[in-house]
């Protein structure tokens, strides 16, 4: 596929995204973009990468030496560090914690049996249990020393008591060490002490040497639970990322390559593997994807995104806003643990292909999910012994999938199947006939996402109206009209290369470091009616943050006067948790005005999220945090103009089935039509059905499709704009 | 007098005199105190001319899902938002609710998160507004109007937990109502932090507010907002939450709006109806799939906050059919000047809880849970007590209601072939957590409770041991927090933090889940200290299962009259990091060394005194004997447990020379406990005979039913008279001032000397 920008043409890159099932390879290559896909390899990631990338230089004619001498990168998103926390694959950690909290990580700050699930596990206490612990209570070592609040020493470190827990743990087989001391956010002089007395004791030069992770250094922000979390969390992944990654380093020097890898963290940022956390890597793959969307959306210029992958379990959300915010999770869950990182803020609802509908006796209803047939035994349809009724057999139902051709003719579907279990499973309760029942499951399912979605835009202060859906993964175009016609939204995009999004996102990020640090910082002290004059603490810690990026960003290679800064506060009135992240121009205090323009900005932020009126200036104004976003602008693969092109060209349907559709009584003719005759500036009327090779595009009554350059399509509701 | 008696005089009194004199009552009322005609009927209200219609007019059910997909949005939406805005550590973490209402004020659904127990106390005091304020000329409710609440008497958990009440419109009518709910904490009473233990009057309780409009065009009235301040020692938290829940009624009331716009109002009002209706029908099946019969428990509650007391708090479940009753009579007497009385409203909130949390999980948590159980109880009991009677510290009783229940029930649903959720002794049931209040290092004046209240350990399970320190009993996934942020805020410090137990726990088959230790100091403040509402010092509150334990008693120590900052500085190794290791070896010198009653009411702590409790353990589930040696042997392994107590308790033996488990000599040494066993026992006849007495041992402070729980109540308070009430008579009892008796002691041992010396 031909490019068409200036830089573009310029931009040789491979970026790829290591899933748990697939290998997703991108490679923009002067001018042209290619995409390819291999079976992950566990044993060895290098052997699939090798794989997808040798199907890329195939059709792009060129030998891997060739291209891997020439790209200005490689980077990597990968599912790595999730497979590796989900199998409990990792080091035995001993933990060395103050005295006194010797129980907070294995208590998890009580509700953590619940950190992970779903609503209805979070409420059954009887059945509540908490996931096997990844420090067992006999290698946690309480330490007698204490720090206070405002980094004050109050009980002094007591060395011998360091040694004697650092030798117990040793004795007992604690292959990674993490420390967490209280407050070493603000005073790290204990926990470095720990690190000082280990090195003496166990240099790192004999053999079998235990790694030391400190928790001022994995996170900066007060809250030992969540920190410890993210330390224990970074150790365990440490040496399955160190392996995995660097066996595929090695493997792009065979081949070429001579420029550091980079790895996509889950800020939505990259840096060089030697300055990565393996906490940082964790769900990089699905913040690649929003990555993507970013890309595209600020490439396009469509306002407000919501980005949906729907796939066969699961139904992922990202929000991208048009005013650049970038939304966090700053306490996210992973796996089943809380950490205290900043991560891009990405939701899982449990809705998929394969979520499989039931009857609700007490409610009357048809419930979706959170059960999931998966692809073992698969929906019903399927054939695999799967005898639930799921979203699929209902999709198959109503006419929109080709029982012939789905997944490229790779399953075969049975359409009888699908009916019996719906039949069989919904159709006393209901009274309806199979076509009625699978009516109910789509639109079921469609508002079930939508009121994800809204919960998720509308607890920001957004409008789902307001947004464009951006549709992929497997059974993202298929529901995409549905979705949108739910949320009140009137334009969706399914992007270009959308099979392999995610790779495509990795290629379109900057290399990126954040830095963070708890104050206590009281703009406003209302009971005192002071203002706060002094600005030197403040400054001096926005410097240290930047300098810190700075550095991180030297350290690989970029110059640092190309470093540029985003500076974010996190604000709250009086002593309430909002976790507001305020981004502001402001890089340093000078004055008042500076003052009083951030707490103009933070007032603006909040009414936007929580009503205007809702905010209390009066109860007083506080700096929680304080980040720095230190980055550098790298290329971006552009695509010139994926906006709908203003030819309405018209488009030849191969075929016409009958489909049915939610509102409508009886079956509508349906044309179908096949992506490949396609092209840039088709126009299509709904009902129609387009398949591709990933999916398939429903185009709803009441819907128009537009396909636009490199594969993207819009899908508009009729009186709408396009974009 | 019934609330809305007329006293005729004795005179008969035609149709007509009747209908003047009402017309007459009705217009010369002096007061809208608690009505009880709302306050104690707890089922659904018939349905409305409005409701009968939509749901016979057929209305699409699937359509009618979708509507509740879009409110449990709203209610989840609104929940973040408060659980982010609000500023008292409840909204923080996670003691709050979003709640909507049908027109006649039954809560129908409340968000995916919160207190489930909100949703079945949250609608009085709307069925009190849509009753007296609507057609009241000077009050009304228009659009735009919100209405506040606390009190208790109007229907409420307890005092501390302030709501927000809000109508919702479609055009002219009243289609709904919406509202939020928070755990604030301060509130002005007579001890800082919201829930008195010193209360001895309902005036001592701080802010009393019935349902009252506070906000109108949606915007707050400043006048009233600044004399609800104005009563209370945090002025920033009252300001501040009444405007996070104002606006996120606001929130929830445009939501409700745009699914009236988006599928109509028959549809809204119908699907409000339809979810209570089925709720409730589905609580008559699974009460009808249960075996009928009778299960009782009898528990004591062990101290009024001020004295102990040997307080009953009994239930009898009986299952006939689709009915269930819950039978409370034969309690502790109201104690008319302490706080630890509930109203029956609070009281079936808390039993509704009970099935909520811990046996039918998977129900939607609204007021048709508990419509089709009946409740009998004594007037003027502890757990029915008069509208006068303080109530601050309901949560003594409370706690039992939410933990009890479950125990009783999991002998009717053993059998069962479908589990709804496990089958478990009792979550540990006491509020253990230190309340505080006074100055902060931040010169603002504060008064709350820390969120330990949240790390009860759960009950031991018929497939498994307890969770340790999990939740609340009252609620799930609520949170402890993070203790480096509480130290920011607050001028204490956490000597411990969170420390497991050893040996405390209820043992069993399966034990429960354990508590752990918390000491605390003051620092950086001349004005700060701490109380507890914790009982369970001597008699253990939460029971075990089919021969599972009890959790132990949790006492409260403390050492007075020193700094620990300055012992951290001079004598570093005298810090110690556990309960009892400071109490055993009392090394700081000039240090006084107290060990008291779990309950403290409030006192000031200097800077480095030490404060020590304790969070509790479930109970245990099962025969201790029937313990498999590997989690016994993991027990102690995770210091959970000593070797003494594996050898005492779980009759374990252990090979001197490996340490191992020597199953041999355990097997034996358990036959030879089951044989003692048998030896112990005696026929049920011959037991009776020896161990039933007429009536308490003169020493035991006992409040109660004695035997038979509908026969005559005994009340015998700490220094008063024994006096025996009809069961149908009860009526509260007085307890004299532990000071005055303090110094009654004081000054009869004074005058015992004195005439010892004279005789001299």
């Amino acid at each position: 596929m031909d490019m068409d920008t200036g830089e573009g043409r310029a931009m040789k890159r491979v970026s790829v995204d290591i899933g748990g099932t697939f290998t997703d390879c991108f490679v923009a290559w002067g001018g042209r973009y290619v995409q390819a896909k291999a079976l992950t390899t566990h044993h060895n990631l290098a052997a699939g990468f090798n794989e997808a990338l040798a199907l890329a230089v195939a059709e792009l004619g060129i030998t891997t030496r060739e291209l891997l001498g020439s790209v200005d990168s490689v980077r990597y998103s990968t599912t790595l560090g999730t497979n590796a926390l989900i199998e409990r694959k990792g080091p035995r950690i001993g933990l060395i914690v103050t005295a006194g909290f010797d129980s907070v990580v294995p208590l998890s700050r009580g509700r953590g049996y619940g950190d992970g699930l779903s609503y209805q596990a979070q409420h059954d206490i009887p059945r509540a249990q908490r996931p096997e612990p990844l420090v067992p209570i006999p290698l946690i070592r309480p330490l007698r020393e204490r720090v206070g609040y405002d980094g004050s020493v109050l009980l002094a470190l007591d060395e011998e008591d360091v040694r004697r827990q650092l030798r117990e743990l040793v004795d007992q087989g604690a292959e990674t060490l993490v420390v967490l001391l209280a407050n070493s956010v603000v005073n790290p002089e204990h926990e470095l002490r720990v690190r000082e007395i280990f090195q003496a004791e166990y240099p790192g030069w004999f053999l079998g040497a235990v790694p030391m992770l400190l928790s001022h250094q994995v996170a900066g922000r007060k809250g030992e639970y969540g920190r410890a979390m993210s330390t224990i969390v970074d150790g365990f992944l440490h040496q399955a990322m160190y392996h995995g990654l660097g066996s595929l380093e090695l493997s792009l020097r065979d081949n070429g390559y001579r420029l550091p890898m980079l790895i996509n963290h889950n800020s939505g940022g990259m840096a060089q593997l030697n300055s990565t956390d393996a906490l940082q890597t964790v769900h990089s793959g699905p913040v690649a994807g929003i990555a993507a969307s970013e890309h595209i959306a600020l490439g396009s210029d469509i306002g407000h995104v919501i980005a949906t992958d729907m796939g066969g379990t699961s139904f992922d959300i990202g929000i991208v806003t048009a005013d650049g915010e970038r939304h966090y999770d700053f306490n996210p869950i992973i796996d089943r643990w809380l950490v205290s990182i900043p991560m891009v803020h990405l939701v899982t609802l449990g809705a998929g292909g394969g979520s499989i509908a039931a009857w609700d006796a007490l409610l009357q209803l048809v419930k979706i999910g959170p059960e999931s047939a998966g692809s073992d035994p698969g929906p019903a349809c399927y054939g695999r012994g799967g005898r639930m009724p799921t979203v699929t057999d209902a999709d198959l139902q109503l006419g929109y999938l080709d029982p012939a051709n789905y997944a490229q003719g790779r399953i075969r579907l049975h359409a009888r199947r699908a009916e019996r279990a719906l039949l069989d499973t919904l159709a006393a309760p209901l009274g309806l006939d199979a076509v009625g029942i699978a009516k109910v499951i789509r639109e079921t399912v469609d508002h079930q996402m939508a009121d994800g979605i809204a919960t998720e835009l509308r607890a920001r202060g957004y409008s789902p109206a307001e947004f464009t859906l951006l549709a992929y993964g497997g059974n993202g175009p298929l529901h995409c009209c549905g979705i949108a016609n739910a949320l009140g939204i009137t334009r969706v995009l399914a992007p270009p290369f959308s099979s392999v999004f995610s790779a495509l996102g990795a290629g379109n990020v900057n290399q990126l470091h954040i830095h963070e640090k708890s104050t206590y910082t009281v703009l406003f002290h209302t009971g005192r009616r002071q203002m706060l004059t002094d600005y030197t603490q403040l400054n001096a810690t926005i410097a240290e943050l930047k300098q810190r990026g700075i550095d991180d960003l030297v350290r690989q290679g970029i110059a640092a006067d190309a470093v540029r800064h985003r500076v974010e506060f996190d604000m709250r009135y009086g002593n309430q948790r909002a976790e507001t992240a305020v981004t502001c121009d402001l890089e340093r205090f000078d004055s008042l005005h500076d003052a009083l323009a951030l707490i103009a900005a933070f007032h603006r932020r909040y009414g936007e999220r929580f009503g205007a009126g809702s905010q209390a200036t009066e109860a007083g104004v506080r700096i929680n945090t304080i980040r720095v976003s230190s980055f550098v602008d790298v290329g971006k693969v552009r695509f010139g103009d994926i906006t709908p092109p203003a030819a309405r060209l018209h488009a030849e349907p191969f075929g016409m089935r009958d489909c049915h559709f939610a509102g409508h009584a009886g079956p509508l003719p349906t044309r179908l039509y096949d992506e490949r005759a396609l092209a840039p500036g088709s126009f299509i009327a709904g009902p129609a059905i387009i398949t591709t090779a990933a999916t398939t595009y429903l185009v709803e009554p009441g819907w128009r499709f537009h396909a636009a350059a490199h594969g993207a399509a819009w899908f508009t509701r009729d009186g709408a704009t396009e974009a | 007098m019934a609330h809305d008696a007329i006293d005729t005089g004795g005179a008969e009194l035609s149709a007509e005199e009747r209908r003047l004199l009402e017309a007459f009552m009705a217009d010369n009322r002096l007061f809208y105190g608690p009505d009880p005609a709302i306050m104690r009927n707890h089922s659904l209200a018939p349905r409305t001319a409005a409701e009968a219609a939509v749901l016979d007019a057929g209305l699409d059910a699937n359509r009618i899902n979708l509507v509740r997909g879009r409110l449990s949005s709203a209610l989840e939406e609104t929940f973040t938002m408060i659980e982010q805005t609000g500023v008292a550590p409840g909204a923080k973490w996670g003691d709050l609710v979003s709640s909507i209402f049908t027109a006649a004020g039954d809560l129908s659904q409340i968000g995916p998160r919160g207190i489930v127990g909100f949703a079945t106390v949250s609608h009085y005091p709307v069925q009190f507004i849509a009753k007296y304020w609507i057609d009241d000329p000077t009050v009304g409710v228009r659009d735009g109007d919100a209405f506040i609440h606390n009190d208790s008497r109007y229907g409420n958990i307890h005092n501390t937990d302030q709501s927000m009440i809000m109508p919702v419109f479609d055009g002219s009518e009243l289609v709904c109502w919406v509202a939020t709910t928070i755990h604030e904490g301060e509130c002005g009473a007579i001890e800082p932090g919201g829930m008195p233990s010193i209360a001895e009057t309902k005036f001592d309780e701080g802010l009393k507010m019935c349902p009252f409009k506070c906000a109108e065009n949606f915007q707050l009235k400043r006048d009233l907002v600044n004399f609800l301040q104005n009563s209370v020692r945090d002025p920033k938290l009252q300001l501040f939450d009444m405007k996070v829940k104002l606006h996120a009624s606001i929130r929830l009331r445009e939501r409700v709006l745009a699914v009236i716009r988006e599928f109509g109002r028959d549809y809204l009002i119908a699907t409000l109806r339809k979810t209570l209706e089925d709720t409730e029908a589905e609580v008559r099946r699974r009460i009808a799939e249960m075996p009928d019969g009778t299960c009782r428990i009898d528990t004591f509650i062990d101290s009024s906050l001020r004295e102990h007391i040997l307080g009953k708090w009994p239930l009898t479940i009986t299952v006939k059919g689709e009915k269930m009753i819950w039978d409370l009579r034969g309690a502790c007497p109201e104690l008319t000047n302490r706080s630890i009385n509930t109203t029956l409203a609070s009281l079936k909130t808390s039993l509704v809880s009970n099935l909520l949390v811990y046996v039918w999980p998977d129900l939607p948590p609204n007021q048709g849970v508990f419509s089709p159980i009946d409740v009998l109880t004594d007037r003027n009991s502890l757990l029915d007590c008069s509208d006068d009677a303080p109530n601050a510290m309901s949560l003594i009783p409370l706690f039992r209601a939410l933990s009890t229940p479950s125990v009783l029930l999991a002998k009717f649903l053993y059998c069962m072939p479908k589990r709804y959720t496990a089958i478990a002794a009792s979550h540990y049931n006491q509020p253990a957590t230190f309340v505080y209040g006074g100055l902060t290092q931040h010169h603002e004046i504060t008064g709350n409770f820390c969120a330990d209240i949240n790390g009860n350990g759960s009950g031991a399970r018929e497939d498994n041991d307890g969770e340790h320190g999990l939740s609340p009993t009252f609620g799930a996934y609520c949170d402890t927090g993070e203790y480096e942020l509480a130290e920011e805020e607050l001028p204490y410090l956490r000597i411990v933090a969170q420390k497991l137990t050893t040996d405390r726990t209820g043992f069993g088959k399966h034990r429960g889940g354990m508590g752990y230790e918390q000491i605390v100091t003051v620092k950086n403040s001349e004005a700060f200290g701490f109380m507890t509402g914790q009982c369970g010092g001597k008699f253990p509150s939460a029971v075990g299962l089919f021969g599972g334990y009890g959790c132990p008693a949790y006492p409260l120590a403390k050492i007075k009259d020193i700094n620990i900052f300055e012992v951290m500085k001079t004598e570093p190794d005298k810090v110690r990091h556990g309960i009892a290791d400071y109490m055993n070896e009392p090394s700081i010198a000039g240090g006084r060394y107290v060990m008291q009653d779990a309950a403290l009411n409030f006192e000031v702590c200097s800077e480095g005194e030490i404060y020590m409790i304790c969070q509790g353990s479930g109970g245990g589930y099962g025969d201790v004997l029937e313990r498999e040696p590997w989690r016994v042997r993991r027990d102690i392994e995770e210091k959970l447990l000593t070797r003494d107590c594996a050898e005492k308790v779980y009759h374990l033996r252990f090979d001197p020379q490996s340490g191992n488990v020597d199953e041999a000599a355990t097997a034996a040494a358990r036959d030879a406990e089951r044989a003692a066993r048998r030896a112990r026992g005696m026929p049920f006849d011959e037991f009776c005979a020896k161990w039933v007495k007429d009536g308490p041992d003169s020493a035991l402070p006992y409040l109660g039913s004695w035997g038979d729980n509908h026969g005559p109540v005994v009340a015998q308070p700490p220094g008063g008279a024994r006096t025996v009430m009809p069961a149908d008579a009860v009526a509260g009892i007085v307890i004299s001032n532990p000071r005055e008796r303090r110094i009654a002691e004081l000054e009869a041992e004074n005058a015992a000397l004195k005439a010892r010396l004279a005789a001299s």
